[in-house]
């Protein structure tokens, strides 16, 4: 088995408080720090997860710039055997480029695959669609929100395909295939610092992105950034911990839920 | 024919309520609506749409992509092609448009929860929701979109008589077929029947502090729960998990500690009495639908409490 697996780059913006520059054209994310999306991760150890019951290896692809290096050492740090840099400094915001590039790369290069994995979305833009546009153009079997393999055989696997509410869809996808991954369907194995370090030994290949921009045109045009719109407001509870957790039990009190 | 195409979201013989949401955002397009559905013996509330196209297929073969494909070609073929596409930003939803956008080479913009008459822009969440894409289809073709629940339903309006249509006679994908609907395990703790949940979320920090939760939640009566980075990594089962892949809870109080608010867990509590948010970032999503916020770290407002009430 050859499985793909991507993995990104991201911002992790939790606890960040984000500033829109440029007029509405950029978000500044100068002083945030950057992290593996935690999708991908997921992605990554269920991939290598199978190859060590199955056999095979693991390939783990990036698409960003030479950053991103760092998610691949991660990747291989976890179990995948190399790793490619699709190296590009523009930022593609429309998930059908950005699957039109992976197209033209996997095509050009002929990687040799039996499956390709992704997160279901990215962090950052929350689209959750390249998996999928990357499988239509392909012309093969897709599934994706997968928190269970229940099978993996030569020619198919048996998934779980999380839905709402606690319920969840087996199906069957018949292989090469593309198989997007939910956060949860694993517990991604602790890479430590050393770890990331030793992986740097392994060879990672860096491929021009321009290379493979042929028929790559935005769908849709980002007009600009904006704040969202407030909602509401609660009403903040401020002053010394002591104050704010006896006012605290005081709602709860007024509530009726605490004594 | 101009028109808007809603594809209808059918699970377990129920036409799924986030689908007036597509209809919703199809009524400010102000373009016809046609509604594609699937067979079964669902009820649909509502005139609010101008066609309902009814496919002779189940919804489990309705909702696969490698069909839906099929079913969008056959209509267009017929129709021609619809402005755009509106799908239900859910597990099916997405799949289904990201396929769909893929295989048409179509525009898409998934998780839109606003749209601009004017300008023909639609807002889509980045970053947790604390900044918002305005984007435009800049590409031929119907754009496809898929729309956050919850985000237009009230711009649903009465159509007047609803004209139908049947779609059969299609060819069936082999690539991935259905095999059976899975229920998750019942849990030992019920937490859609609890008046006072205390709910934890990623900001509490490992799972060594789960115990120290449970402890305050016994000297509270109240139910703990939490949000879905801490069911991923494990730290509370499954059932205990509040937003739309776990439990929709309406408790008379929701404590929020250390939760920022995605939209999958706003979208299963915010019916609750009184919500009260935990948490160290002031620009966190969740304070905008609490009632009462505290900034601060969920750790030590916890030690604080756990001192002052068993005492």
């Amino acid at each position: 088995m050859n499985l793909l697996v991507f993995t990104k780059r991201v911002p992790a913006t939790q606890e960040e408080e984000l500033r829109i520059v440029d007029e509405g054209r950029g978000v500044d994310l100068s002083k945030v720090p950057f992290k593996v999306n935690d999708w991908d991760n997921y992605a990554v150890e269920e991939a290598v997860r199978i190859v060590e019951k199955t056999g095979g290896t693991v390939t783990a692809i990036s698409m960003g710039d030479a950053e991103s290096d760092e998610v691949l050492r991660r990747a291989i740090a976890m179990g995948a055997k190399d790793g490619f840099l699709i190296e590009t400094d523009q930022i593609l915001h429309d998930p059908g480029a950005r699957a039109t590039v992976i197209q033209n790369f996997l095509k050009k290069e002929s990687v040799p695959f039996d499956a390709i994995f992704t997160g279901v979305q990215s962090e950052d833009d929350q689209f959750g669609a390249v998996g999928g546009i990357l499988a239509a153009k392909l012309g093969l079997p897709f599934v994706s929100m997968v928190i269970g393999i229940d099978a993996f055989e030569s020619d198919h696997i048996i998934a779980r395909r999380e839905l709402e509410g606690g319920l969840q869809e087996k199906v069957k996808i018949m292989l090469p295939g593309v198989i997007s991954i939910q956060t949860g369907i694993n517990e991604p194995r602790y890479v430590s610092i050393m770890g990331v370090r030793k992986a740097s030994k392994v060879e990672r290949k860096i491929f021009k992105g321009k290379e493979y921009d042929d028929n790559v045109n935005s769908t849709i045009e980002l007009v600009k950034w904006a704040y969202p719109v407030r909602k509401g407001e609660a009403t903040m509870l401020n002053g010394e911990l002591d104050g704010i957790c006896k006012e605290l039990l005081g709602i709860l009190k007024e509530k009726g839920v605490y004594q | 024919m101009s028109y808007t195409l809603v594809a209808a979201e059918v699970r377990r013989g129920v036409f799924e309520e986030r689908n007036l949401d597509s209809i919703g955002i199809a009524a400010l397009l102000q373009k016809d609506i046609v509604l594609l559905v699937p067979e079964g013996a669902y009820e649909i509330k509502g005139n609010f749409v101008n066609i309902i196209i009814k496919t002779a297929v189940n919804e489990e073969i309705f909702l696969n992509p490698l069909n839906f494909i099929t079913i969008l070609e056959k209509i267009m073929n017929s129709r021609g092609k619809p402005d755009v596409i509106v799908f239900t930003h859910s597990s099916s939803g997405t799949e289904l448009a990201s396929y769909v956008a893929g295989h048409f080479n179509m525009p898409l913009v998934t998780d839109v929860s606003g749209f601009d008459k004017e300008t023909n822009v639609f807002y889509k969440s980045y970053y947790s929701d604390k900044i918002f894409g305005e984007f435009r289809q800049a590409g031929n073709g119907p754009c496809v979109v898929t729309v956050r629940s919850g985000s237009f339903k009230e711009h649903v309006i009465e159509k007047g008589p609803v004209e139908t249509a049947a779609l059969e006679d299609f060819a069936l994908a082999e690539g991935r077929t259905f095999i059976e609907y899975v229920e998750e395990e019942k849990g030992d703790v019920d937490i859609t029947k609890a008046e006072f949940l205390l709910s934890v979320g990623r900001g509490i920090g490992n799972k060594d502090e789960i115990a120290d939760y449970q402890e305050l939640a016994g000297f509270l009566r109240a139910t703990l729960s939490g949000s879905r980075p801490v069911i991923d990594k494990m730290w509370l089962p499954k059932a205990q998990q509040v937003g739309t892949s776990g439990k929709t809870v309406k408790p008379k109080v929701y404590l929020a500690m250390g939760i920022s608010g995605a939209f999958q867990h706003i979208a299963g509590m915010k019916d609750s009495d009184c919500i009260i948010a935990v948490n160290k970032d002031p620009e966190a999503p969740i304070f905008q639908y609490a009632h009462y916020g505290i900034i601060g770290d969920a750790n030590k407002l916890r030690d604080k409490l756990k001192d002052i009430v068993k005492g």
